[in-house]
C-alpha cells in the first residue's frame, strides 16, 4: 500500500522502470499505458502481466525491457497469479508490496474473466489494470469483447455487431473499493489513479484506453490525440467509481460527433463507403449519447 | 552466450536492452524556429526569451539583459513602437495576440528604476574607431552595438541635445523625455563619446571622418518637413509638421489661438493634433484620403480620436487665407477617390465646386519629410530622396554606411534601431574582412504547425489610460506605469513558438522512454538507440520545437 | 502417534505440518476431505497459511504457482476433471520450476462421467515434467508428502503425490502421524532460488524464441533424470529419520525366485501382495515389481530387478487409448534393444472406473499370461453387454 498526500498524488513520474528495448509498434498506446503505470507504482511493486502484447513485446529472453519484478505464466490466468502473489507475501509476512496485474482484453473479459472475478469476490490486495485496445491484438486484430458496434477486426470483417462489454461496471458490482477509467492522453491523471488505487487495500480495477496503431489503422503518432477524440464524443467516458459511487467524472464542455473520431482510423472505413457515413455511424452516435447520458458528461 | 538461469527466471539488472533504434525510418530532431514575433520585429528582439524567463523565473534583469542584447531602448519602444510582433504573434490564431509592447515597456521601466547596465560583449578593447552621425535612434543603436563590440565610436550630434526625432519628433505624452534620456546615457556609459551642437557637413566635414575613422555611419534621419506647395504658406504660424513639434520638444511653445487644422495623415501629424489639443485648441485633421489609407499607427489615430480631435477625410487643402499675414483660414476641397496610384493608394481627385473655408488660426502642414543632405550631397540617393545602400547598409562611398529614416524614408524608432543593429553588424564584417554575414536564422514557425491543445485561454493584459479630461491638462504619459505582476501574468500566454518550455510531454509521451531529461544540462535529448521514430512527440509538442527527418 | 484416521485427513494433517504458507483448492470428489481438513485447521488456527478458495482449479493451480513464484510453500490438491482444467498451468508449473507439491486424489476421467478410482487422470500429465509418486496405502500416503516438500524444494520440481481415490482417501486406517518437531527436523523451511521481489528484481515467466527453448527444455528433462537419486536419497533419510521404509524408485515383493512378476503401481499393490502369498502357499511363485516413481521413469532400477524375469504382466489402471497399457509401454521400454528375446511382457488393463479389482480376478490373469503372452487384455470384461459392433 502507498502512503500518498496530494503533491504525491498530483506529481508527474518518470523512471524507466518500464525501460527501453521493447518491441512493442512506434505509436502503440500500451506501451506508453505500462511505461506510466509502472513509473507511478514505483520500485516496490511486482507487475504480473497475462500473454498479450504486452508480454510479447516486454519479455523476450535475455532481455526484457522490465525493471520491476516481473511474473508471467498463461493468458487466462494473471488475476489467479496475482492472488497467489499476495497470498504468499500476507502468509510469509513480508511486504508492503504493490501488486499489479495486467492484461489486455482477453484475459480481462473473456478467457481471463473467471480469474477476475474470483479475485475481485475474494477481496485481494491487488491492482489490475487493463490495456483495453478493443481487440485481441497480439494474435493479429481478432474480435473480443471488448471490440465497438461497427469496427472491422479479422474475425468481424463486416462490422462488428455486439457492443463494447461494460467491465469497468462489473468490476464495481462485485463491491470493490476502487474502479477507474483513464486514457493515454492525460498522463498526470492516468498516473493518479494508480497512485490513488495503490492506496486503497483491497482489489481495484483501472481500465486503460489504449488505441493499438496497427489495429485501429491510424499513424503511429496520432495515439494520444484519437484518445481525445474517444474522450470527447462521449465514446470513452472517464470516471472513478470509489466504494460504489461513480465520481470524478471527466465532464465533456465541446463534445464531439463520432464522425471525427471514426473517419480517423482504418478499422471504420467501411462506414464510410464513397465517403459518405453508413446507418451504422448513426448507431455509434447513440451509443456515445448514451454514455453521455448515463455519466452525465 | 549467458548460461541459462534455472527456471530461466532472469536477473534484471544483467539485461542488455536490444537497441530499437535500428527500426528507425524517421528520427525526431529538436530544432528551434523563429517565433514569427522576432521575425516580424524590425530589431529582431528575442521576444520568446524575454517573455519566457519573465513567465517561469519571474525575473526582471533577466528579461532586460535579453531584450537590450539587441534593443538599447525598451522603454522607450515599449511607449512609441507600433508593435508588429503583436500581428505576428501567433496567439493571435487562438485567442488574442501577446501585450508584447506593454510589456516591453514593463521591462525598460525596470531597468531603468533599478539602473541597469548593458553588458559589453568584447572586453578587450579593438583599435578600430567608427565615427556615427546622428543620435537618433539608428545612430546610437549602432554606437550602443559598436561599443558592445568593443569598437570606439564617436557620435556627432547637430542638435543641442541627443536623441534626434525621439527628442524632437515625438512630444512628452508618448515618450516622457526623462526616460529617453536615461535610456541614452545607459548607452554612453559604455564609453561611447558624445559631442553635439556638431553638424557634419558643415561643422565638419564627411571625408575627414572617413580619414579619421575606419567607417562611418549615417543616422541622419528625415527631421526636414517637405515643401507643400500651396498658396499663402509664407503667413505666420504656418508650420510644418516636424517643425511645430521640434520647436515644442525645445521648449519653445507657439501661440496656437482657437482653431488649428493639421494637414496630413502620418504619425507626425498625429502627434501635432495631439500637441495642439493639449494647448487649448479645437484641432481638425484633413487627409486627402480616408483612414483606411492613414500611414499613422492605429494607436495614434484611435487616441487622437479620444481626444476629440476632428478627422476629415477626402479634403485637401488648396489655399491659406490670411489676414495681415496671419493665418485666419484654410481653403479645402472635397476629394473623391479614384483608381490606385503608383504608391498603392487609391488615387484622389478634386471634386469641383466642392470648396469650403476651415477657420484657422494655425496650419500645421505634416505631409511628409525628408533628409537633410546640408553639406553631404555627393551621396548616392534612390528616389533621389533617401540615401541608397546595398544590402551591407553600404553607401556608395567607401566605408560610410546608413541606416534609419534616411535610408527607409519615414519609418518607425523601431525600424532605425532594426538598421543600427544591422548596419553595427555589418561594420564589424567590414572590418574584419567576413564576407559572408552571420545573420541567417532559423525558419519561422506558424501557428498551424503548433498543438494548441496544451494551451489554455487566457485574458489578455489591457492597460488603461488616465481620461480623456486629464491627458489634455497636460504633456505627461497617458499611460500610468502597469504593476510587475500583471506583466508576469500576461509574460505567462507567450506560447513559446519554436523553442521549448519544458512541458515534458515529449518526455512523458515516449512509449520507448528515448527522452531524456539530462541532468546536468536540464536539456531534453532523444536516445537514438531506442527511438522508433513513431512521432508522438513531433504530434504532442506543443511548440513544433521537434520535426522528424528521415533517417538515413 | 498412531491414528485411526480417513486417508484424506492422514494426508492433510501432515501436509498441514509441512507448514505450507499458501493453499489454494477447488474441491472435487473424492479430494473434498483433505480440502475441508485444511479449511478446519486454519480456520482453528492450528495451521499459519492463507487458504485462498478460489473459483476453479485453473485458479486454484494458478494462486500456488503466483505464491511459489513469490516465495512461499505452496500446496494444492485435485483430481480427474480438476487436473485436467489445469493442463496448462500444470505445465507452466514445470517449465518455471516451482517446487509446488500437489495431491492428486486418482479418479477416472469423462466421459462418461466416474467419480471412482483410476489413474488415467495422473497418466493425462505424465509428460508435463512434474515428479509423480504412487502411494500403496494411508501411511505411504502421508510419508509421502513430507518427502514431497523435501524433493521439490531440492530439485526445483513439482511434485504430484497420487494416492488412489476413495480406495485410499475414503479409507480408515491406522497411520502413524509424526509429530511437529519431527517434521521440522527433517523438512527445513523453503529457501527458494528465485522469486519475485522487488529487492532482487526477477523476471519469471519470459519467452523463449527457437535459440533458447530447446535448452531450457533439455535441462528440465535432465533435472528430472536427476532427481532419482534426490528421491532415493530422501527415502532413505525418511527411513532413518521416522523408522519406516517408504516411497523410493521401486519396490519389490518375493521377486528373487518368482517365475512370474506382476509390474503394478498403487494401493492394487496389497491385493496382488496377498494373492502373492496365496499363490506361494500353492506352490507358484509369483513376485511382485512396485513401481513408486512413476515420473521420472526408474528405467535402470526397472531394469536391474527383472533383468532375468522371463515373463512379466504389467497391471495397471490406465490406458492410452489407440494404443494399449502405459506403464507396460514404459516397461517394455526399459530392456535394451535385442536383449527381449524369449521375454514376456504382458499387458493388462484393470480398475478403470473404481471396477474392483479382487483376487479372484487377478488369479484368472495369472492362470492365462502363465499360458501365453497377453498383448493387451482388459480385466473382467463383461462381454455380455458389449454389442456385436463394437467388439
Amino acid at each position: 500500500m502507498m502512503e500518498t498526500t496530494a503533491e504525491d498524488l498530483n506529481r508527474v513520474e518518470k523512471k524507466n522502470l518500464f525501460a527501453s528495448g521493447h518491441r512493442a509498434c512506434g505509436g502503440c498506446g500500451q506501451a506508453l499505458a505500462a511505461r506510466l503505470v509502472a513509473d507511478a507504482a514505483g520500485e516496490n511493486t511486482i507487475a504480473c502481466v497475462a500473454t498479450g502484447c504486452l508480454e510479447i513485446f516486454s519479455s523476450p529472453y535475455p532481455d526484457p525491457s522490465w525493471r520491476i519484478p516481473f511474473l508471467h505464466s498463461l493468458f487466462e490466468n494473471v488475476s489467479a497469479v496475482a492472488s497467489g502473489v499476495e497470498a504468499a507475501y500476507k502468509a510469509l509476512k513480508k511486504g508492503p508490496v504493490n501488486i499489479i496485474a495486467q492484461g489486455g482484453d482477453g484475459s480481462t473479459a473473456d478467457i481471463g474473466f473467471q480469474s477476475i472475478s474470483g479475485m475481485f469476490e475474494r477481496g485481494h490486495n491487488v491492482l489490475y489494470v487493463c490495456y483495453d485496445n478493443e481487440a485481441y491484438m497480439n494474435t493479429g486484430v481478432q474480435r473480443s469483447s471488448f471490440t465497438p458496434y461497427g469496427a472491422k477486426t479479422t474475425t468481424t470483417p463486416m462490422g462488428n455487431r455486439t457492443r463494447k462489454k461494460n467491465l469497468p461496471i462489473l468490476a464495481a458490482d462485485h463491491g470493490i473499493p476502487y474502479v477507474a477509467t483513464a486514457t493515454v492522453d492525460d498522463y498526470r491523471d492516468l498516473q493518479r489513479k494508480v497512485k490513488t488505487a495503490l492506496s486503497i487495500l483491497g482489489p481495484k480495477y483501472l481500465h486503460i484506453l489504449a488505441p493499438c496503431p496497427l489495429g485501429w489503422g491510424h499513424a503511429g503518432d496520432l495515439t494520444v490525440h484519437i484518445c481525445r477524440l474517444a474522450k470527447a464524443t462521449g465514446l470513452f467516458p472517464v470516471f472513478e467509481i470509489v466504494n460504489g459511487k461513480v465520481t470524478n467524472v471527466l465532464k465533456i464542455p465541446n463534445k464531439k460527433p463520432v464522425e471525427e473520431y471514426l473517419r480517423l482510423q482504418g478499422r471504420y472505413r467501411h462506414l464510410f463507403q464513397k465517403g459518405e457515413p453508413s446507418g451504422m455511424v448513426a448507431e455509434i452516435q447513440e451509443i456515445a449519447n448514451q454514455n453521455i447520458e448515463r455519466f452525465n458528461l | 552466450m549467458e548460461k541459462l538461469p534455472l527456471g530461466l527466471a532472469l536477473d534484471l539488472r544483467k539485461v542488455v536492452p536490444y537497441k530499437t533504434g535500428s527500426w528507425r525510418t524517421m528520427k525526431p530532431l529538436y530544432i528551434m524556429q523563429t517565433p514569427p514575433c522576432t521575425h516580424s520585429c524590425p530589431i529582431n528582439n528575442d521576444i520568446r526569451g524575454f517573455l519566457r524567463v519573465l513567465a517561469d523565473k519571474q525575473d526582471y534583469e533577466e528579461a532586460w539583459h535579453i531584450l537590450t542584447r539587441t534593443n538599447p531602448f525598451p522603454a522607450t519602444c515599449g511607449r512609441v513602437c507600433p508593435h508588429p510582433c503583436e500581428d505576428g504573434c501567433n496567439r493571435r490564431d487562438y485567442d488574442t495576440p501577446l501585450a508584447i509592447n506593454s510589456s516591453e515597456r514593463g521591462v525598460g521601466d525596470y531597468g531603468l528604476e533599478h539602473s541597469l547596465e548593458h553588458r559589453k560583449e568584447v572586453l578587450t578593447p579593438r583599435k578600430e574607431k567608427v565615427a556615427v552621425v546622428g543620435s537618433g535612434p539608428a545612430g546610437l543603436a549602432c554606437a550602443f552595438h559598436l561599443a558592445k563590440r568593443g569598437f570606439g565610436v564617436k557620435v556627432f550630434e547637430a542638435a543641442r541635445e541627443p536623441g534626434g526625432m525621439m527628442r524632437y519628433g515625438i512630444p512628452a505624452y508618448r515618450l516622457p523625455k526623462d526616460i529617453m534620456n536615461r535610456e541614452i546615457e545607459a548607452i554612453l556609459r559604455l564609453g561611447v563619446e558624445l559631442e553635439c551642437s556638431v553638424k557634419v557637413g558643415v561643422n565638419i566635414a564627411l571625408d575627414q571622418l572617413r580619414q579619421d575613422y575606419q567607417a562611418v555611419f549615417l543616422g541622419l534621419g528625415a527631421q526636414m518637413g517637405a515643401a507643400v506647395n500651396i498658396p499663402g504658406e509664407e503667413a505666420k504660424n504656418v508650420f510644418t509638421g516636424v517643425g511645430f513639434l521640434k520647436d515644442i520638444n525645445s521648449g519653445k511653445i507657439p501661440e496656437v489661438g482657437r482653431n488649428v487644422v493639421v494637414v496630413g495623415g502620418g504619425n507626425t501629424a498625429m502627434d501635432c493634433a495631439r500637441v495642439a489639443k493639449r494647448l487649448g485648441a479645437d484641432v481638425s485633421i484633413v487627409y486627402r484620403r480616408t483612414r483606411v489609407e492613414m500611414p499613422a499607427i492605429t494607436a495614434e489615430i484611435e487616441e487622437a480620436m479620444e481626444e476629440r480631435i476632428m478627422f476629415r477625410y477626402h479634403t485637401n487643402p488648396v489655399k491659406i487665407i490670411s489676414d495681415e499675414d496671419r493665418v485666419v483660414g484654410l481653403l479645402c476641397v472635397q476629394m473623391e477617390l479614384k483608381e490606385a496610384d503608383a504608391s498603392g493608394r487609391a488615387r484622389p481627385l478634386p471634386i469641383p465646386g466642392s470648396e469650403s473655408v476651415l477657420p484657422a488660426d494655425t496650419v500645421i502642414m505634416a505631409t511628409g519629410q525628408e533628409v537633410d543632405y546640408d553639406g553631404l550631397d555627393n551621396i548616392g540617393k534612390r528616389d533621389n530622396k533617401w540615401i541608397s545602400t546595398d544590402e551591407y547598409l553600404m553607401t556608395s562611398l567607401a566605408r560610410v554606411f546608413a541606416g534609419g529614416d534616411a535610408v527607409l524614408g519615414q519609418e518607425t524608432v523601431s525600424a532605425a534601431i532594426g538598421q543600427g543593429l544591422r548596419a553595427a553588424a555589418a561594420i564589424e564584417d567590414y572590418l574584419e574582412g567576413n564576407v559572408e554575414s552571420s545573420l541567417a536564422s532559423p525558419p519561422v514557425v506558424y501557428f498551424k504547425d503548433m498543438n494548441s491543445y496544451y494551451y489554455t485561454r487566457k485574458k489578455r493584459f489591457s492597460k488603461e489610460a488616465i481620461p480623456v479630461h486629464e491627458r489634455l491638462k497636460s504633456f505627461n504619459e497617458i499611460y500610468p506605469a502597469f504593476a510587475p505582476g500583471e506583466i508576469i501574468d500576461e509574460a505567462g500566454r507567450c506560447l513559446s513558438c519554436g523553442l521549448c518550455f519544458n512541458c515534458r510531454n515529449c518526455l512523458m509521451y515516449c512509449p520507448d522512454n528515448a527522452v531524456n531529461l539530462h541532468p546536468a544540462t536540464g536539456k531534453y535529448e532523444f536516445d537514438y538507440d531506442f527511438c522508433k521514430g513513431c512521432g508522438l512527440c513531433v504530434k504532442e509538442c506543443p511548440c513544433h520545437y521537434i520535426q522528424l527527418t528521415l533517417e538515413k | 502417534m498412531l491414528k485411526y484416521l480417513e486417508g484424506s485427513h492422514a494426508v492433510s494433517q501432515v501436509v498441514a505440518m509441512c507448514r505450507p504458507n499458501v493453499i489454494s483448492a477447488y474441491p472435487i470428489t473424492p479430494q473434498t476431505h483433505i480440502v475441508e481438513d485444511l479449511a478446519r485447521l486454519v480456520g482453528e488456527g492450528q495451521l499459519d497459511a492463507e487458504f485462498i478458495n478460489v473459483e476453479s482449479e485453473f485458479s486454484a493451480a494458478s494462486v500456488v504457482l503466483g505464491a511459489a513464484a513469490a516465495g512461499a510453500r505452496a500446496y494444492t490438491t485435485t483430481t480427474s476433471q480438476g487436473l485436467l482444467l489445469m493442463n496448462e498451468v500444470i505445465y507452466c508449473i514445470a517449465g518455471m520450476r516451482l517446487p509446488i507439491v500437489l495431491t492428486c486424489a486418482n479418479r477416472a476421467i469423462s466421459a462418461p462421467l466416474n467419480i471412482w478410482n483410476d489413474q488415467q487422470d495422473s497418466m493425462t500429465v505424465r509428460d508435463a515434467g512434474w515428479i509423480q509418486l504412487h502411494a500403496e496405502d494411508n501411511q505411504e500416503a502421508a510419508d509421502l508428502h513430507i518427502q514431497a516438500f523435501k524433493i521439490a524444494e531440492q530439485t526445483s520440481l513439482p511434485i504430484m503425490v497420487c494416492m488412489d481415490g476413495f480406495i485410499l482417501t475414503h479409507a480408515f486406517e491406522p497411520v502413524d502421524i509424526p509429530e511437529q518437531k519431527e517434521v521440522d527436523a527433517f523438512l527445513p523451511s523453503f529457501k527458494p532460488q528465485h522469486i519475485v521481489d522487488p529487492r532482487w528484481p526477477r523476471a519469471l515467466g519470459l519467452y523463449a524464441d527457437p535459440r533458447f527453448y530447446m535448452e531450457v527444455r533439455y535441462i528440465l528433462h535432465r533435472a528430472l533424470e536427476k532427481s532419482e537419486n534426490v528421491i532415493r536419497q530422501v527415502s532413505a533419510d525418511f527411513a532413518q529419520a521416522f523408522g519406516r521404509e517408504s516411497g523410493g524408485l521401486i519396490k519389490t515383493y518375493k521377486l528373487e525366485d518368482a517365475d512370474l512378476v506382476i509390474v503394478t503401481m498403487g494401493s492394487v499393490a496389497g491385493t496382488v501382495k496377498d494373492l502373492i502369498d496365496e499363490l506361494e502357499r500353492e506352490g507358484k511363485n509369483v513376485g511382485l515389481l512396485q513401481i513408486c516413481s512413476f515420473r521420472p521413469f526408474p528405467k535402470q532400477e526397472v531394469y536391474r530387478a527383472l533383468k532375468t524375469k522371463m515373463n512379466i504382466v504389467v497391471l495397471e489402471k490406465s490406458v492410452s487409448l489407440g494404443r494399449g497399457g502405459i506403464l507396460a509401454s514404459d516397461i517394455r521400454w526399459s530392456f535394451p534393444r535385442g536383449e527381449q528375446k524369449g521375454r514376456i511382457i504382458s499387458s493388462y488393463i484393470a480398475g478403470l472406473g473404481g471396477r474392483n479389482i479382487s483376487t479372484e480376478s487377478l488369479r484368472e490373469m495369472v492362470a492365462r499370461v502363465e499360458k501365453e503372452p497377453v498383448e493387451l487384455a482388459f480385466l473382467g470384461l463383461n462381454q455380455e453387454i458389449i454389442a456385436e459392433r463394437d467388439l
